[in-house]
């Protein structure tokens, strides 16, 4: 199987990677029609699987899982998860032939298996789904001809996708179609059908092509969105160990501070992030984004190259064929950072403290969520895209730190976001070794001493124009007042 | 008054008509009060216990002062129908003009010095030799009010004391009554809220009782004729939170604002009458081999109040979850529920929009930043926080909504920001909002304090007047009962 983006024609490249749209409400009009009365066959009852079923069967639809043999006789977790909730659970011999669409909600790594064992069994003329569009794009799975090919990816976890849906609400999905399989014209209908049984609809669709939304998953989760806060989190709590700070409050800081200032960028972009710094910290966070962003866009540059090339994909899925050697590895070596092993200490760290002494994490997250996106928006991926795999996440991946530090936040986001993230970890540790040289306690763990609170009107007025002024703003503040208009949850 | 006065467990019958049931209340020396409540709860009953007035039936009173002076419409009618009985008596003889004003107040006066002032300051003088019978309504007022204030007494009972009394009149009688809160106890009946001078220390809420008066009657009719009252709450003054909740329990008991309409331009679908709301046969849930409901039959007519209750684990919120469709087995049940017979392509939406419905988990559900009128219009879509454009009419049915609940200045302020009663009366209010065909009420007084239970309480049995909701109450508190529930259904728990 090769590479299927390197099989097209550059031209074809680039529209692929171009393709992003935002959709409007009206285009949902016809609810969820074109899927009423089908059968729809889960593979996998995980994150995904259990809960993007869930909304389906609760906006009308007829949802029924397969699982593979094992799963069923040893009745794993995902077995209970479907039959505690009502579903009929079958092998994919008895499932599969019935469905009218089968969705692909097994772990990317094993799509390639399955779907090879699948298809076969499939009825003539039936839709394939995913959530995610590695094995299409990265493995070049070949499909068959008669079957439609699309993907409705929530950009969230499944546990939101459930969430949001029972508040009668939704979160933003990116659906597309593999125009190489469509033999029908059916595609998109079934996409904005299936969008709007899980909910996705009420929050926003974009409507994407395969290849943009992998290439720019894998940038964002591999990049600023896990790798940035996996290496920040090193990088700050041994500086503030080496510097004097209370192990236990600096392991606070850092657990807790991600989600708190991302909080800010959730509402109100990287502008109201740093708004939320007083008038010399926030020219101190801009000075140190900046300087951060000198460093390290050759990496977020890189990563972004090897994602376009086929590079990344292949390593890691000689990893994968290695028995994750590299991955595991990784995975034991954060086990034991200092960060890990110290436990958030009994200290209480106000909501604006997290701002104040945690200005070097506002820089970092600053510099990574606009290196992220300007390196996806100039590999052509459009900004509504790049947006929602940069600045969207970021809060998300921040909320799973605070939850579980960084072990956890590897075991719960997908193989491929981890695997990239440890790519981004080792190199970028060592790059910003001489900058950490020069950090001190009044960016973080400290604070600005008070007495300095004064600063340049000109610096002000520059610094305030250049946040604003960023191209990730100008397409957060419309797609963030889309949601604003219909969604006023926390 | 040096010790405090004490009434415990005090039950005090008026005539056989009315009867005050086992009162607890302490006065400290220092406080002065205030007794209000909802209509007929007995609030001038219990001032005049004070005062001596009515039949002790059971219980103690302690303390009750040697002197007190009490202004009210009933002393005031009494010492009127004397005067007019002095008139019959000398009807025979010359015509009497019955007793003059300055006689009514300085005859047996203990401070004619105070009493001549306040004549003053009343503008009685030129009234001084007039027919005390003669005189208004409010100038009768004000004789009261100079005689009780100028006896020197060691309590002062004053019962609705500025109505009637002209806008001059009550200031000064205010600022007098404050130039004494040193000297004498006060207790005031007040039936608003706004006219409580600021020395009052402490509040009293007096009720209607629900519970039948001791005796047992002999018949129905005796039965029907005896109401009571109960002092159902006090509130320390500087206990704001609880000085507001007690506000608003006054203002929902007493408005005579009814439930606002339903909103007209988004009708509910038409339920089929002959058709029961809810039907389940059969119904089981469980857990692996852990059985939670077991094999449960249960239809619910349209206009059949249910009251649901079992002990916790008995699956109560399990059994509503398959009527509202959140369980995920109801697929796996036999359930038929608003026309739906479920599992046939039918969204949860369609059954939602058919139910109110109110419990803790909600309220926990519901961590939004948004507002509270938002809060109440999420009810018309079933959300919760707000995803959908609200029409002018479903504001202005919030806002209407939000003056039942006394919480009009709050239609801005953010939802999570309220204290946890008020968030509770604002979520009842949104499960009501679109006049749903089956309300659910979960266990509504579920953490809530006494003050915040009554609340709740005055606000369900508000908007189940006459309404053609069909009410399912779930609770385990025998004391909340809700009036007009003739159905019950008890769970127990499977072991
Ligand atoms: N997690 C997210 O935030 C997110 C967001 C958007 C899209 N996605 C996409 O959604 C898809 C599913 O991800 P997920 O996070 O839901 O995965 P997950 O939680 O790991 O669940 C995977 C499910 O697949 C089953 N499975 C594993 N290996 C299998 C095999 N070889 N054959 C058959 N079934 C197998 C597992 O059950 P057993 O092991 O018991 O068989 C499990 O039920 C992926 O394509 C992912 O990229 C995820």
């Amino acid at each position: 199987m090769a590479n299927y983006f390197n099989t097209l024609p550059l031209r074809e490249q680039l529209a692929q990677l171009a393709k992003c749209r935002f959709m409007s409400m009206s285009e949902f009009d016809d609810g969820v029609d074109a899927l009423k009365g089908k059968k729809i066959v889960v593979i996998g009852c995980g994150a995904q699987g259990l809960n993007q079923g869930l909304n389906l069967r609760d906006s009308g639809l007829d949802v029924s899982y397969t699982l593979r043999a094992a799963a069923i006789a040893e009745k794993r977790q995902s077995w209970k998860n479907a039959t505690e909730n009502g579903f009929v659970v079958g092998t994919y011999e008895e499932l599969i032939p019935t469905a009218d669409v089968v969705l692909n909600l097994t772990p990317d790594k094993q799509h390639t298996p399955v779907v090879k064992t699948v298809m076969p069994l499939m009825k003539q003329g039936a839709c394939l789904s995913y959530s995610h569009g590695f094995n299409i794009v990265e493995e070049g799975m070949q499909i068959r001809e008669d079957l439609t090919v699309i993907m409705v990816a929530p950009k969230c976890p499944g546990s939101e996708v459930r969430a949001e849906y029972v508040r009668g609400f939704g979160v933003p999905t990116l659906i597309a179609v593999h125009e190489d399989n469509d033999p029908k014209g059916e595609g998109l209908a079934l996409a904005k059908a299936y969008a709007v049984g899980t909910g996705g609809h009420k929050a926003g669709v974009l409507m994407s092509s395969f290849i943009a939304e992998v290439k720019s998953d894998l940038m964002g989760e591999q990049t600023i969105l896990c790798g940035m806060l996996q290496t920040g989190s090193i990088l700050c709590f041994d500086k503030m160990i080496e510097e004097g700070i209370d192990a236990g409050y600096a392991s606070r800081l850092i657990q807790y501070g991600w989600e708190t200032v991302t909080e800010a960028l959730k509402y109100g972009g990287v502008t109201n992030m740093l708004d939320r710094l007083s008038n010399p910290a926030k020219i101190k966070a801009f000075d140190l984004s900046e300087e951060l962003k000198v460093i390290m866009r050759p990496l977020y540059n890189k990563h972004q190259d090897d994602i376009i090339s086929g590079h990344f994909s292949q390593t890691m899925m000689e990893d994968w064929a290695n028995d994750d050697k590299n991955l595991l590895g990784w995975r034991a070596e954060t086990a034991e950072t200092n960060f890990e092993k110290t436990p958030a200490g009994d200290v209480e760290i106000s909501e604006q403290e997290f701002f104040d002494n945690g200005i070097l994490m506002v820089a970092m997250v600053k510099a990574g969520v606009e290196l992220a996106f300007e390196t996806m928006t100039a590999a052509g991926i459009v900004a509504e895209s790049a947006y929602y795999e940069s600045l969207h996440e970021t809060p998300l991946i921040a909320n799973t730190i605070a939850r579980k530090k960084l072990y956890e936040m590897n075991a719960t986001i997908s193989d491929t976001a981890e695997y990239g993230c440890y790519l981004y970890n080792h190199a970028c540790l060592p790059l910003l070794a001489d900058f950490m040289k020069d950090i001190k306690t009044d960016v973080i763990g400290k604070g600005l001493s008070t007495d300095d609170n004064g600063v340049d009107n000109a610096r002000l007025i520059e610094v305030n124009a250049a946040l604003r002024s960023h191209p990730v703003e100008a397409i957060g503040t419309v797609l963030r007042g889309h949601m604003a208009d219909m969604k006023k949850i926390v | 008054m040096d010790n405090a006065i004490r009434l415990e467990k005090v039950t005090v019958n008026f005539d056989d008509r009315f009867a005050l049931s086992e009162i607890d209340w302490t006065i400290e020396k220092n406080q002065h009060w205030v007794i209000t409540g909802t209509n007929g709860s007995g609030k001038s009953a219990l001032a005049a216990v004070l005062a001596g007035v009515g039949d002790i039936e059971s219980g103690e009173v302690s303390g009750l002062p040697s002197h007190v002076g009490l202004v009210s419409f009933e002393a005031q009618a009494e010492l009127i129908a004397k005067e007019l009985k002095k008139d019959d008596a000398d009807i025979m003889d010359v015509i009497s003009l019955g007793t003059p004003v300055h006689e009514m107040i300085f005859d047996n006066c203990q401070d004619p010095k105070l009493a001549q002032e306040l004549v003053e300051k009343f503008g009685l003088t030129p009234l001084l030799n007039r027919a005390f019978r003669k005189l208004s309504t409010g100038e009768t007022r004000k004789v009261m009010l100079i005689r009780a204030l100028s006896s020197k007494p060691n309590l002062l009972i004053l019962d609705e004391p500025f109505d009637g009394l002209d806008a001059a009149t009550l200031t000064m009688l205010q600022e007098h009554l404050i130039s004494i809160v040193d000297t004498v106890p006060m207790v005031l009946v007040l039936n608003r809220f706004d006219e409580m001078p600021d020395f009052i220390t402490h509040v009293a809420y007096m009720d209607k009782s629900a519970l039948e008066s001791k005796k047992t009657p002999k018949n129905r009719s005796e039965k029907a004729a005896i109401e009571s009252g109960k002092l159902a709450l006090t509130v320390d003054k500087n206990n704001e939170q609880a000085f507001h909740e007690l506000y608003q329990l006054l203002h929902i008991k007493t408005t005579d604002l009814s439930v606002p309409e339903a909103d007209p331009t988004n009708k509910l679908p038409e339920l089929d009458p002959s058709q029961p709301l809810v039907k389940l046969k059969q119904a089981t849930i469980k857990y692996g081999d852990t059985v939670i409901v077991d094999k449960l039959d249960w239809t619910i007519e349209q206009g059949q109040h249910w009251q649901l209750s079992g002990p916790n684990g008995s699956g109560k919120t399990c059994v509503l979850s398959l009527i509202t469709g959140d369980h995920p087995q109801c697929y796996t049940n036999d359930i038929f529920v608003f026309g739906f017979q479920r599992g046939n392509g039918e969204s949860i939406w369609q059954i939602k929009q058919f139910i109110g419905y109110v419990s803790t988990a909600l309220q926990w559900e519901y961590r939004v930043s948004t507002s509270c009128r938002n809060v109440i219009i999420s009810g018309f879509f079933d959300s919760i926080g707000m995803y959908s454009k609200s029409s002018d009419k479903q504001k202005a049915i919030a806002d209407q909504w939000l003056e039942l609940l006394g919480m009009k200045d709050r239609a801005n302020q953010p939802f999570n920001k309220l204290s946890y009663g008020d968030q509770r009366l604002l979520l009842i209010a949104r499960a009501m909002v679109k006049h749903p065909p089956l309300l659910i009420l979960d266990e509504p007084c579920l953490g809530l304090d006494d003050m915040n239970r009554q609340l709740v309480l005055a606000l369900i049995e508000k908007i189940c007047e006459g309404q053609e909701t069909t009410v399912l109450y779930v609770n385990h508190h025998a004391e909340d009962q809700i009036k007009g529930i003739e159905n019950y259904l008890g769970l127990v728990k499977n072991s």
